[in-house]
């Protein structure tokens, strides 16, 4: 099946716009769907699953917006702080509808390695595969992402 | 050729319309002055514009089906972004969204309430009066900045409907947020600002049952103008309301909390601090706001709940109070949507 990432009007919503300061794409400048087989490949070079990538990151993402903004520990070194936001926004990709737009930020306290999850950018992987441009606030790289929550 | 037109009636016939066919119902309205909240100018992406079609009503396009709920579809609600007029229609629009306007004003102070949350009090120059029931919302219009697009967000009013020449609001900083960064680093004192409204059916009910209000950060507001109609229309109403933060830090009208409350034997308020330092000086509640609640009213059934806050506090706060035994509609709440 064909991902609509290579619609126009997709690549269009990519971009920076009046719902997204930055777009999804940061400071990339690979296409988007040069940016999905890239990740793609990361994530069979490491033999991570897709399906187990994304509950992990919704796991996450519920169990830190269950604390209000408590900073909980998801793993021995791994925090994560929910930054409550009021509001939605529209996915890029049309018919996907809106989505909170509270923010997670994953922390591993020795390294200072950080990643912010939105219900967004988890649905963009989950059901495109994207996870964002390189420079984008709210890329997940699925690498760093199984190290720190894996 | 002159195009074909149609009748739009508007509740009942409140207001009648003639529309050109093929135009879409949301720009037959604004040509109207009917301002329907609108974030994304008509493109089927932020699902905000919606109108209630009774009649006349073409399919439901795909945009619409992912943006209404089967619930609100089955209720005939849809977007009127994406209604191309091809025959008679008669729609249904709330009171307050056929009274919403645009407005100019100038803004006259700005304060930091918080670390990321600021007060603004904007006078209105045209029209210079607004008219709401306070808990309603106006729309907020960012111009372009910095390459950034013109964005419109929601905020709730936190001024007394008294104040007819002013809107006072409170903006949180949202990172990478189009309108809220305007606000903190661009929007000057002595400045125009743009709005529409009075927007949203959030709003105290007729009832005289006590009612538990809680809110969260910028959620503060609908609420600090709610208390004060109150006070002014003394209305004597069992009030208690609970207002999570993170530390003391976060806190914000807590002077003017505790005054009020010293003046209004019938209000209580009750901050509760979630991450407040154990050795701090702190003598108040701590936890998350849905623990404290809980713990004051383990039966709240006799209540009404109002919320304001983040989609997470508002569908814990849900949880917390049906399983007090407060029926579900008896808690209101705007998510903004």
């Amino acid at each position: 099946m064909t991902n609509p990432i290579n619609d126009e009007a997709v690549k269009t919503n990519l971009h920076a716009s009046k719902f997204s300061a930055d777009g999804f794409l940061g400071n990339d400048n690979r296409s988007p769907e040069e940016i999905v087989a890239a990740d793609e490949q990361a994530m069979k070079e490491r033999g991570i699953e897709l399906r187990e990538l994304v509950a992990l990151l919704k796991s996450a993402y519920q169990k830190a917006r269950d604390a209000f903004g408590v900073e909980i520990e998801l793993r021995p070194g791994v925090t994560a702080v929910y930054y409550e936001s009021m509001g939605w926004i529209p996915s890029p990709f049309p018919g996907d509808g809106v989505f909170e737009k509270g923010e997670v930020t994953i922390t591993e306290t020795q390294t200072g390695r950080q990643l912010i999850l939105t219900p967004l950018a988890i649905h963009l992987i989950e059901t495109y595969r994207f996870f964002q441009g390189i420079g984008c606030r709210y890329r997940i790289d699925p690498v760093v992402a199984v190290e720190l929550l894996g | 050729m002159e195009s074909k037109k149609h009748s739009i009636q508007i509740n009942n016939g409140e207001r009648t319309l003639s529309a050109p066919a093929g135009d879409s119902l949301l720009s037959v309205l604004f040509k109207n002055g009917i301002l329907v909240p609108s974030a994304c100018g008509g493109n089927g992406r932020c699902g905000f514009c919606r109108v209630n079609i009774t009649e006349g009503a073409p399919d439901f396009t795909d945009s619409e089906r992912s943006l209404i709920s089967e619930t609100d579809r089955l209720d005939h609600v849809r977007l009127s972004c994406q209604i191309r007029v091809g025959s008679d229609l008669k729609i249904e629009l709330p009171a307050s969204t056929l009274k919403a306007k645009h407005f100019s004003g100038i803004l006259e102070e700005k304060s930091p309430l918080t670390s990321d949350i600021v007060g603004l009090y904007i006078r209105l120059v045209n029209p210079e009066e607004i008219v709401f029931v306070s808990g309603q919302y106006v729309q907020l219009r960012s111009p372009m900045y910095n390459g950034r697009e013109s964005s419109i967000r929601a905020y709730s009013i936190a001024s007394p409907p008294s104040d007819k020449n002013h809107i006072e609001l409170n903006v949180r900083f949202v990172p990478n947020g189009i309108c809220s960064t305007w606000v903190f680093q661009h929007l000057q004192v002595g400045q125009k600002i743009n709005l529409t409204g009075p927007y949203g059916d959030f709003h105290l009910s007729e009832s005289s049952a006590p009612a538990i209000f809680i809110a969260g950060g910028s959620g503060m507001a609908p609420f600090h103008s709610i208390l004060r109609d109150m006070a002014e229309r003394k209305i004597r109403r069992e009030v208690s309301y609970f207002f999570g933060a993170r530390t003391q830090a976060d806190l914000f009208y807590t002077d003017k909390l505790n005054r009020f409350r010293q003046e209004n034997p019938w209000f209580r308020f009750i901050p509760a601090l979630s991450n407040e330092p154990e050795n701090s000086d702190w003598k108040g509640e701590r936890g998350l706001i849905t623990d404290v609640v809980a713990r004051h009213f383990p039966d709240c059934s006799k209540h009404e709940a109002y919320l304001c806050g983040s989609p997470g506090m508002i569908d814990s706060c849900l949880n917390v109070l049906t399983r007090g035994g407060m029926p579900k509609d008896k808690i209101y709440y705007d998510k903004f949507a």
